[in-house]
This record gives structure tokens, C-alpha cells and sequence, in this order.
């Protein structure tokens, strides 16, 4: 195994708790998605931010407001599916000063475990019709159908378990994801 | 287990972006009622896309909270679902007004003037 993950938790909301990865060491993926969008691409992030605050604190995390984009895991992103999803985003036109809309093209990648807990990963501006054809977030992409696939085999084989009301997850502090 | 705090409300906090957050607040209020509404129908949003004779992925787009619902996609989903999901007060095409009738007239006048007459004293002697 030359590579391995823990898990972190990002913030607790009344409905959703938010989790995130660290992977061999580093800072979390999730920090890293903060760290650089929220300087390059700070009202897109925003936007992003805002949802997972008011779906965490008022209403949970419904399928509905994830974007599924599974390659062979279960990975979504937000924000939510629809390639005209105006306005994911709205955005002055710096040609004509009107406000137009247009769709949030930031991605962050992330695993709806249900609708009390989500992982949350990395993620970059989507240029390209597919997240396999975009030279950006292919790899955001990747890494986080990887990592769905081994933390839905960790909670099937309850190395990750619910609490009695399945409002959350029981993760032992010397947990580590592993793979190859 | 490590926690990152809480970084995603203290960053919001700090860039606060009122149209942002009310577009944010009032989307989601119209699509929390339309998931609801569906909810207790038993309607997945395909059923709701065929009640509305639409196509299922426009209504997926308009599902997700984060579409810019127009007014005739909002009153399209009032009417298949039964379900009022904006409540806009009725425009007043006449108000009843009561109108009195007051005996001893002069008596309430009196009494009016008094009272005038007594508060300004009661500021006076207060501002002393």
C-alpha cells in the first residue's frame, strides 16, 4: 500500500456533518479546494460555500442537490447537475455591464454518504464537456471516485459505522484509508 | 479525530454577500416546498415533469435549488402540485372603513385638550 488517507472532520451543521480527507500527511483535500479557490475564484466559491452552510444547517443533503458525476464510484459534485443550471452563479458581463446568468463552472468533488454526512474533496473550474476530458479536475475527479469506493467499502465493512439514528459516523482515530 | 474547526462558516462570515445569500435562502425555500410537496405524493421528478407536460431533465435542472426559476416555471409547479409556493398579499380594490358616530362631542373635546395641556406641564416639570 503506498498510499493512505484519515479522515477529518470539516464542520458540523444541524443537518449535515462535513467530512474530508487527509491523504499521506498533507492538509486535507478539502483545505486545499479552500485554499486556492477562495482567493482565485472567490464568488464562485462563495456560492459553493453558502449552499453547504444553508443545506447543512436548514434542510440536509438531498440527492437532489448533488451533482452525480460517478465514473465507477459515487462521487457528486456541487453544485448540482444541469449544464445550463443558470444561475449556479450570476455574474456581471463586463462587456454589456448587464447581469447575465451563467452556470458555476468551479467543481468540488464530493461523496453524499446520506443525508446527514458528506465527504467533501477537491475540486477546480470544469473546462471541458466531461470531468475525464478536463485537464483540471480530471485528477480531483479521479481521487474522488477513488476514494468513494474505499470509504463505501469501509462503512460496509463497518470499519466506519453509523450512530444509532444514522445522523452520523463513529470513525476510530487510528482509521486509515489504504490503496495502491 | 482532527477537525478543520469551522472554516466554511467563519470564511462566510467574514465575506458575507447579502444578494448572494438571499438568492440562496429564498431558492431553496421554493425547491425545499417542491421536494416536500413530491415527498408526500409519492412523485419522483419525472411524475412532476409529466404533470407538467415537460421534458424530466429541464425539471432536474429546475430541482436542484440552484436554478434561476422563472415566474411561469414557479406557477407551472404551484398548479401541478396543488401548492401555493410564493405568497404575494392580494391587491386592496376597496378597504371598509368603520365609521362612528360620537355622542357628547364637545365632552371628548374638553377632555382631549386637558389631556394636551397636562402632558406638556408633566414635559416641563421633567425636563426641570
Amino acid at each position: 500500500m503506498n498510499n493512505f488517507a484519515e479522515i477529518i472532520l470539516v464542520q458540523r451543521y444541524n443537518k449535515v456533518s462535513y467530512y474530508s480527507v487527509l491523504i499521506n500527511e498533507d492538509i486535507s483535500l478539502f483545505r486545499k479546494f479552500f485554499n486556492k479557490h477562495s482567493i482565485e475564484n472567490k464568488e464562485k466559491f462563495y456560492h459553493i460555500m453558502a449552499w453547504i452552510e444553508k443545506i447543512g444547517d436548514k434542510v440536509g443533503a438531498y440527492e437532489t442537490y448533488f451533482r452525480n458525476e460517478a465514473n465507477n464510484g459515487d462521487a457528486r459534485a456541487l453544485p448540482p447537475v444541469g449544464v445550463d443550471n443558470k444561475p449556479t452563479y450570476i455574474e456581471i458581463n463586463q462587456l454589456t455591464n448587464e447581469e447575465q446568468n451563467s452556470s458555476n463552472d468551479l467543481r468540488l468533488y464530493c461523496m453524499r454518504a446520506n443525508e446527514s454526512v458528506v465527504f467533501l474533496f477537491n475540486g477546480d473550474i470544469k473546462t471541458a464537456e466531461t470531468a475525464q476530458e478536463c485537464y483540471n479536475v480530471k485528477t480531483h475527479f479521479e481521487l474522488a471516485n477513488k476514494l468513494t469506493k474505499l470509504i463505501d467499502q469501509a462503512i460496509i465493512q463497518k470499519e466506519i459505522k453509523w450512530n444509532s439514528n444514522f445522523t452520523d459516523i463513529i470513525v476510530e482515530d487510528d482509521f486509515i484509508l489504504e490503496w495502491d | 479525530m482532527k477537525t478543520e474547526g469551522n472554516m466554511i462558516t467563519d470564511w462566510l462570515n467574514q465575506n458575507r454577500n447579502p444578494e448572494i445569500d438571499s438568492f440562496i435562502e429564498k431558492n431553496l425555500a421554493i425547491t425545499e416546498k417542491v421536494r416536500v410537496a413530491m415527498e408526500q405524493k409519492g412523485w419522483k421528478s419525472q411524475d412532476l415533469a409529466k404533470a407538467m407536460d415537460k421534458n424530466p431533465s429541464e425539471v432536474s435542472k429546475w430541482l436542484t435549488g440552484m436554478h434561476n426559476l422563472t415566474l411561469k416555471s414557479i406557477i407551472k409547479m404551484e398548479t401541478a402540485l396543488g401548492i401555493d409556493l410564493i405568497h404575494t398579499e392580494p391587491i386592496k380594490e376597496y378597504e371598509y372603513v368603520y365609521l362612528g358616530l360620537f355622542n357628547n362631542k364637545s365632552d371628548l373635546l374638553l377632555k382631549a385638550n386637558d389631556y394636551e395641556q397636562t402632558s406638556e406641564v408633566q414635559q416641563y416639570d421633567i425636563a426641570m
